[in-house]
């Protein structure tokens, strides 16, 4: 008889195995770096510089801005903005996520109010909901953070609750119920690590959506003057009628959003694929 | 495959069923020269008598006719008045017009038109215009052509105020309405410019057909058949639209770093325009410690001038030398005047001789923590309001931006809720009716809610002078002690850029974005090649 | 009642639930949040009196469930609120842009389904082939720009260095019949191209996930055993079945169509609602934005209602469930 390998070992071996996966997580890593680092590659940009508008060069990587600052910088100091709005929106998002969609997967009666909020939520045209309360309450991080996790925990509800219909009514889970365990305890030791892999891909690509939401937002002016972001840097370039003449104030930001939103999804999606035995 | 069909199709019915309906075209006919001007604004509001957006300025101002134009010192010229002067030792201010101007429907524009258009906005308290002329009690008129306003004291700044500032309106049109203040005006347009408003699309264009008997340019017809405004919410997709030739002139400023690469493109021509106003910053003086003198000063010589003009406005701007008087008006202008100088270290020496002192040892002087609001909106007062925190840092003083958005910007500074204002003037261009407003104790907008008694005097001194030459004196006067006791630090007088295409000339430059290129006379005598 | 009407009632009871939602979620938002909830409708610049009139005319003097029985009585007639900067009503204003962004929408979507159907056909029959990953990644891609530089993009490239189409507007005024037609055409391209990339992977990739599933199912295995060929079985059984979800998903795109119109007709100079949002944030004119939120919510559902509609009546599954 054969040893087979456990699932989890199954789906790490996929991953490995289709090239887009690693490539991925090692350029989500590298940003996660370049966040984390960024006091120590490059100055945060501040003041004022001599060379206004100029094109890439030795000197400046990425060209500098209207006002003389080095772009590579505030691209690298935007990173770590970009990245921690979507983070902790997404995080935020999960969590209301998480428990409306298993409450919703567990509870039969919570299933039918619950499930109508959240396709209610689905339908509506997002973005001018967000720019509303966005403006209506001032531009700043905690505000970005929250008006996106408001709108995007529907779609993770969603994904939850489709998975958590199909762990609940498995053989365990009615088992423990009949040895008399407590709704809270099949929840946390059965129905949560049921969803967790849905809820791992949740987090890459909500995390991905906020950061292109919060990048709209800032380039509408909603974003938090006093901070870098990839969306603010193109605000500026908007704003200073640079964005069609300097083409590296508008590209370089542009560039790092796409190549994070990419690996992200990328990860998410082979991960996926390597968890599904149809498609491994 | 069918099903997908008519899913997509009704879709494609609900966007077909709701498309836009024709616009009528009348074809402006082989030949016709058309003059399409960008602008990033609608027009909001069609009464010239409400004060609102750049884009209603530019719009109204093709429309309705003013008693005076002015030069590129300030100065009054005649347009719709010819003669103006004081009588009765100045309680009476005559007026005559000019008999060739007609409103589009045919009716003369005589001196009802503006005896009506004073009066309701005496009565109703409209606008800037109301403020601008209190002393204003009634008017006569003595012909058709002839004005003769009453004053209830000797005011020498009346004329020129009602001159510039008050868009003449057609009585038989406006006086149906039950309230001038409430009048839309938003169809119907009898108009006397060279231009008449003849459709609107909104969100997208404005059209203005020319008239055959405008009396101010050669030959009674504008150059140009048809004058069109072009909305591009994007400042950058409207220098793209220029570059393609798609419009042939930017009303609004360009900003200066987009100005740069068009000045290097052919087909492009640029034209440098000075404000009529200036960019400050005030110290609020009611704030202790900015009551201080030594306070205000230290703040003065704290600041970077030169980098704020070179970097911040890319050499778009030029030095007032800290005065009042800019030198765009130039017959205003003191030559004596000098900026303060930049230095930080006298800065802090003026400091620690006034008693302050670093206790923590954090570089920063104790007790001296300003907050500074801003209209966040504004982006060259967004970039040197940095490079002003970071200067001042070096002196030792720590001021705390604050960028906030526009009502809250406007309640605050009404309020006088802030320690810095910073800010810009886009019109100050007659001093004794400026001044009174802006450092009187009490004025409207005395940002720094100065109250001088001997500036106060000096204000109504040069306001009950007559003659310009008169006023001139006492005016530099004042001047220099609003510069002496920094009531208001003139940081710089902003030199607009206004692109158009290198096709079209003959336009006549005027100061101001209000007023620059796109001005009724200049338009009028603008041509194609 | 027969089966199709009763579906029918249910969809239209859904559609105004949904509505009924939208325009909660928004009266609770303004009055819930930091920030003065007279905001939305007075001017705190305009004068005493003018500001006080217009808050007792809205009953924000009043209780909450006052209020917001007031708020939707007033919904109801149609009063969207007066805009804070144009002096006109909300309704009015929107209503004229409307007709841009449908079209604007309704194109893209049509172009989305059109290239992208194929697409996710093609990358699911050819699961794991290299034909598959370059769908995946372009779609991964597409779905991850960034719109407006998209636009800005699209702009410089074929409005000025190529010169082909017109940069900014929705038309050429002067042009009447045919011309006009092909003006709105023109001018047409190059916002609908914007939406048409970003919205294009995030479908194509959602059709191929979907297809994937549908053509492991058992009743494609019993086609396929059948002996029926399998062109016939992915176009006719699963492309169909596979489809049904789109309903579901030409929502969610037409509700992120409307929402990415905003930064399209911004940087196009196109006259939509989008653009009507764009310019009431810059002048924070509350009115303007939350009435627009609300006549784009009540598009989409009117857009869905249709489509699940048109469905339902063809397809009796559909109804049945």
């Amino acid at each position: 008889m054969t040893v087979t390998e456990s699932p989890g070992r199954l789906t790490f071996e996929a991953f490995r195995r289709n090239p887009l996966g690693p490539i991925s997580v090692a350029v989500l890593l590298l940003m996660g770096v370049v966040a984390v680092a960024a006091p120590l590659i490059a100055d945060y940009p501040r003041g004022y510089g001599e060379d206004v508008l100029a094109p890439p060069s030795g000197t400046h990587w990425f060209g500098t801005d209207d006002l003389g600052r080095d772009v590579f910088a505030q691209v690298v100091w935007g990173t770590r903005v970009s990245i921690v709005v979507g983070l902790a929106a997404s995080l935020l998002a999960i969590v209301v996520g998480v428990l409306v969609g298993v409450a919703a997967a567990y509870f039969k009666h919570a299933d039918a109010a619950l499930g109508v909020v959240v396709d209610l939520s689905l339908s509506l045209p997002v973005l001018p909901l967000m720019i509303l309360v966005a403006a209506l309450a001032g531009p700043s991080v905690p505000t970005l953070v929250v008006v996106i996790a408001v709108f995007s925990w529907p779609e993770v509800a969603r994904v939850v609750r489709a998975q958590g219909l199909a762990v609940v009514p498995l053989p365990y889970v009615s088992a423990s119920h009949a040895l008399g365990g407590s709704h809270l305890w099949i929840i946390r030791k059965h129905v949560l690590p049921g969803v967790a892999p849905v809820v791992a891909v949740s987090v890459v690509l909500t995390t991905s959506r906020a950061v292109l939401a919060e990048a709209g937002l800032s380039f509408l002016g909603l974003g938090d003057p006093d901070s870098w972001s990839w969306g603010a840097i193109l605000h500026n370039a908007q704003r200073s009628g640079s964005l069609a003449t300097a083409w590296w104030t508008t590209l370089f930001p542009s560039l790092a959003i796409l190549l994070l939103v990419v690996s992200a999804t990328l990860v998410a999606v082979v991960y996926n694929d390597a968890r599904d035995p149809r498609t491994r | 495959m069918r099903r997908i069909l008519v899913g997509i199709a009704s879709i494609a019915l609900v966007a077909a069923g709701c498309s836009p309906s024709n616009p009528d075209g009348e074809s402006s006919g082989g030949g016709a020269s058309r003059l399409t001007i960008g602008t990033t604004a609608d027009v909001v509001n069609y009464n010239p008598l409400l004060g609102n957006s750049r884009t209603d300025t530019w719009v109204t101002n093709l429309m309705y006719p003013r008693l005076m134009s002015m030069d590129m010192e300030g100065k009054r010229t005649p347009y719709l008045a010819t003669k103006w002067e004081y009588a009765d030792g100045g309680k009476t201010a005559k007026v005559t017009l000019r008999d060739d101007f007609t409103w589009s429907d045919g009716t003369k524009v005589t001196a009802d038109d503006v005896i009506y258009t004073i009066d309701a906005v005496a009565k109703e308290k409209i606008g800037i215009v109301a403020g601008l002329i209190p002393s204003y009690t009634n008017a006569t008129a003595v012909s058709p052509t002839e004005i003769d306003f009453h004053l209830s004291q000797p005011d020498g700044t009346f004329l020129d105020n009602v001159g510039f500032w008050m868009p003449v309106v057609p009585k038989h049109v406006f006086e149906k309405a039950p309230s001038v203040q409430k009048f839309a005006n938003d169809s119907n347009w009898v108009s006397a410019g060279p231009y008449k408003l003849e459709t609107v699309e909104r969100g997208q264009r404005y059209v203005l057909k020319r008239v055959d008997n405008y009396p101010l340019v050669d030959g009674g017809k504008p150059a140009a058949q048809e004058v069109v405004f072009r909305v591009f919410p994007d400042v950058n997709t409207e220098a793209l639209a220029l570059r393609n030739g798609e419009i042939d002139l930017i009303a609004n400023a360009v900003p200066p770093a987009l100005a740069k690469t068009l000045d290097g493109n052919d087909k492009i021509k640029t034209v440098k325009v000075p404000s009529l106003g200036w960019a400050h910053m005030q110290y609020n003086v009611q704030r202790k410690p900015l009551d201080r003198l030594e306070v205000r000063q230290a703040l003065a010589a704290a600041v970077d001038y030169e980098a704020i003009r070179r970097v911040a406005l890319q050499g778009s701007a030029v030095s007032s030398n800290s005065s009042v008087l800019t030198p765009t008006l130039k017959q205003w202008q003191d030559t004596s005047a000098k900026e303060y100088t930049y230095d930080t270290t006298k800065a802090k020496q003026l400091l620690t001789g006034a008693g302050y002192k670093d206790g923590n040892g954090d570089g920063l002087l104790d007790g001296l923590s300003f907050r500074m609001i801003y209209d966040q909106a504004d982006p060259n007062i967004a970039k040197w309001a940095q490079l002003v925190r970071d200067s001042a840092k070096e002196a030792g003083i720590d001021i705390k931006l604050e960028g906030l958005e526009r009502n809250t910007y406007v309640a605050k500074y009404q309020e006088r809720d802030y320690d810095i204002y910073a800010g810009s003037w886009a019109i100050m261009d007659n001093p004794p009716a400026n001044l009174a407003l802006a450092f009187k104790c009490k004025g409207f907008i005395n940002y720094a809610n100065a109250c001088d008694p001997a500036l106060d005097k000096l204000i109504d001194e040069a306001r009950g002078k007559l003659e310009q030459a008169d006023q001139k004196p006492i005016i530099q006067q004042a001047a220099k002690m609003i510069t002496d006791q920094v009531y208001d630090n003139v940081l710089y007088v902003e030199e607009f850029t206004i692109a158009h295409s290198a096709q079209w000339s003959g336009f006549l430059t005027q100061p101001s974005e209000l007023l620059s290129i796109v001005n009724p006379q200049s338009i009028a005598q603008a041509k194609k090649g | 009642m027969g089966g199709s009407a009763r579906f029918m009632v249910r969809r239209l009871l859904r559609g105004l639930l949904t509505l009924w939602f939208a325009a909660t979620v928004t009266f609770f938002l303004l009055r819930l949040l930091p920030g003065d909830p007279a905001l939305a409708v007075a001017d705190p610049t305009m004068t005493e009196e003018l500001y006080a009139d217009l808050l007792r005319d809205y009953g924000l003097d009043k209780s909450l469930p006052v209020q917001y029985w007031h708020f939707l009585a007033q919904l109801a007639q149609g009063n969207l609120g007066v805009s804070f900067r144009q002096n006109q009503p909300v309704l009015d204003i929107l209503l004229e842009r409307l007709p841009w962004t449908l079209l604007l929408a309704g194109s893209s979507l049509l172009v989305t389904m059109v290239v992208g159907i194929p697409l996710g056909v093609l990358a699911a029959t050819r699961a794991k082939g290299l034909l598959d990953r370059l769908i995946q990644v372009g779609g991964i891609t597409g779905q991850s720009l960034f719109v407006p530089s998209v636009g800005v993009l699209l702009l410089y490239l074929f409005g000025v260095r190529l010169g082909w189409l017109p940069i900014g507007g929705a038309m050429d005024d002067d042009v009447t019949g045919l011309a006009a037609y092909a003006s709105i055409a023109k001018h047409l391209i190059l916002p609908c191209l914007s939406l048409v990339l970003v919205q294009l992977g995030s479908y194509v990739l959602t059709l191929r996930s979907t297809l994937i599933e549908a053509l492991g199912e058992d009743y494609c295995r019993l086609a396929r055993a059948k002996g029926l060929p399998n062109r016939r079985v992915v176009w006719r059984h699963a492309l169909r079945n596979a489809l049904l979800p789109t309903t579901t998903l030409v929502g969610l795109q037409l509700g992120f169509l409307v929402g990415g119109a905003v930064l399209t007709e911004s940087i196009y100079a196109y006259p939509g609602v989008g653009r009507a949002i764009y310019d009431a944030v810059a002048q924070l004119d509350f009115p303007v934005l939350q009435g627009a939120f609300i006549m784009l919510a009540f598009t989409v559902i009117v857009a869905n209602l249709v489509t699940d509609l048109a469905y339902g009546v063809l397809d009796p599954r559909v109804r049945a469930s």
